[in-house]
């Protein structure tokens, strides 16, 4: 959702911060470890070992000193994002740490062996007898219950808490420091890389054209909402979420607390789905894992909740594969779903525009002196994307131009890809936080929920495995050698 | 979610009828028409381009 403060939306500035996380990391090509000292849970049975730094120079830090230098870090990074945005700094500064403790206390507890661990081989390593073998991605599942507990039972924690939970400038970021890790994978298998864009793209292409035309008319027809309804509820149920309901709302100039009511629902649902479909694709679609990481991409909405499932789909996906003997490359997955989500951000804005026509030119006529503008594409278009596309190129051409870098980029990765994972469990835990049910259901949502379920659960999530299995079946990740 | 009409609830359950509009027809019928055919020719572009 972009909000505008002093000309700086969310989108601006999760740019800005994951380039910083970025550029930092690309300090180990020219000698010098800027983020070394980060600290990411690791599998752990004894607590004090749960935490260490990401890089083996800054072993000597200890687990408990690099989870407070991040802690440290990630609040200077915020605090002038806060600023930006209009929050009240002192206030800001006090929710966000709780929201960051609480959530990386969820990451730890997600990376306990008993829940954790998913092979025999590592069974007997940590010496326990069983594990849920739910991978350490479980951790983003925890914070997203905590979150929703929180919503739920403690309404006014979480209203305390608000300031700081904004899933979307978080899971933006997240997505822009992901382009790097992508660049390389890219880089690494360029025929595969650029067979998934194509796919995904084709995937897009036709789920925007059917689910929308679908669900537009089961909202009309079925449940009688007029026009202004109808059309947010079609782009929020068929597309991607908050973005297209927000941008359809204001291409037809509906009321703002249309946007509003369909996003609280979108946010709510996507949840659900978060829940259920990650170990509904690994059941059933762990022979076709670029189905599985497609499907999430198609089906779950909102950016945050869709790119977060497939981080979960591929950790127990590629952890079936290795129960069964066959070990897939880690992050090809994740790089598939997050490929077709950001197609679909990016023709969010040319769907808005296309309805705004329609609407201006046939529905409701608008007022002399207030034409619609081509610059309306661009004003609707995730500015986000660009730091993805940034940092997915910078890394690319690197590793395509200099082979012996190739090595040393994947390493400069992976210390990002800690601030990656960290803003992906906020996002978890800040989705649960903005989910108060009861105060949805308070206040009338019951009819759209319908139109919802209906169209989710009886036709999105099914067509979009259909669009999946059509452009993904038979794809797969590379096998690690070795 | 501060700030919110209570009487929205209402609102969406005694919605006043809007009959489809031939433009809100032609849009559903094109959307889909559209999706099938380019289903067909992303079906084959892919498998030439991206086997």
């Amino acid at each position: 959702m972009a909000r505008r403060f002093e000309g700086l939306t969310e989108d601006w500035l999760a740019v800005v911060i994951g380039l910083i996380v970025f550029a930092l990391a690309l300090g180990t090509l020219f000698g010098a470890d800027l983020l070394g000292w980060s600290g990411a849970p690791k599998t752990w049975i004894e607590v004090s070992k749960a935490v260490q730094p990401a890089s083996a120079n800054y072993a000597s830090l200890g687990g408990f000193v690099a989870l407070f230098l991040t802690f440290l870090f990630t609040l200077l990074l915020m605090l002038p994002a806060a600023a930006a945005l209009g929050s009240d700094l002192r206030r800001f500064a006090l929710s966000f740490s709780v929201v960051f403790w609480l959530a990386y206390l969820c990451w730890i507890a997600g990376n306990w062996a008993y829940i954790a661990v998913t092979t025999p081989a590592d069974l007997e390593k940590f010496g326990i007898p069983w594990s849920l073998k739910l991978t350490g991605e479980s951790g983003y599942l925890i914070s997203l219950l905590l979150g929703l507990a929180i919503a739920n039972f403690l309404p006014g924690f979480a209203n305390w808490l608000r300031d700081a939970a904004r899933p979307e400038l978080f899971i933006k970021t997240a997505i822009v420091i992901l382009g790097g890790t992508l660049g390389i994978k890219a880089a690494e298998q360029i025929e595969l890389a650029s067979s998934v864009m194509f796919r995904g793209l084709a995937a897009i292409i036709e789920a925007y054209l059917i689910y929308w035309a679908v669900v537009y008319w089961v909202a009309r027809r079925w449940f009688g909402f007029s026009r202004e309804w109808a059309a947010p509820l079609a782009s929020g149920i068929s597309i991607c979420g908050l973005s297209p309901a927000i941008a359809t709302a204001a291409a037809i100039r509906a009321r703002p607390i249309v946007a509003v009511m369909v996003s609280s629902l979108v946010v709510l649902f996507a949840m659900v789905e978060l829940l259920i479909l990650p170990f509904l694709a690994a059941a059933f679609l762990s022979h076709e894992p670029m189905v599985a990481a497609a499907w999430m991409g198609l089906a779950v909405k909102t950016d945050g909740a869709a790119v977060a499932s497939g981080a979960i789909t591929e950790s127990l996906v590629l952890a079936k594969a290795a129960a069964a003997g066959t070990v897939y490359e880690k992050g090809w997955m994740l790089g598939t779903t997050t490929t077709v989500k950001i197609f679909i951000d990016i023709f969010i804005g040319v769907w808005a525009f296309l309805l705004a026509y329609i609407w201006t030119r046939s529905i409701e006529p608008r007022k002399k002196g207030d034409p619609l503008r081509g610059a309306e594409i661009w004003e609707r278009f995730p500015k986000f994307v660009l730091g993805f596309v940034a940092t997915f190129l910078i890394v690319f051409m690197i590793a395509l131009s200099f082979e012996a870098l190739v090595k040393p980029l994947g390493a400069a990765m992976n210390e990002a890809n800690v601030f990656r994972q960290l803003f992906f469990v906020f996002t978890f835990f800040t989705i649960g936080l903005l989910a108060d049910l009861r105060k949805l259901w308070e206040e009338g949502i019951g009819k759209l929920a319908a139109v919802y379920v209906v169209c989710l659960f009886g036709f999105v999530i099914w067509v979009g495995l259909a669009i999946s299995f059509i452009f993904f079946n038979g794809v797969r990740p590379p096998l690690v050698s070795g | 979610m501060a700030g919110r009409d209570p009487k929205i609830g209402k609102e969406l359950r005694q919605m006043p009828a809007e009959p489809l509009l031939p433009v809100e027809k032609r849009l559903i019928g094109w959307s889909l028409g559209l999706g099938g055919v380019l289903l067909a020719v992303l079906v084959l572009l892919t498998r030439a381009i991206a086997p």
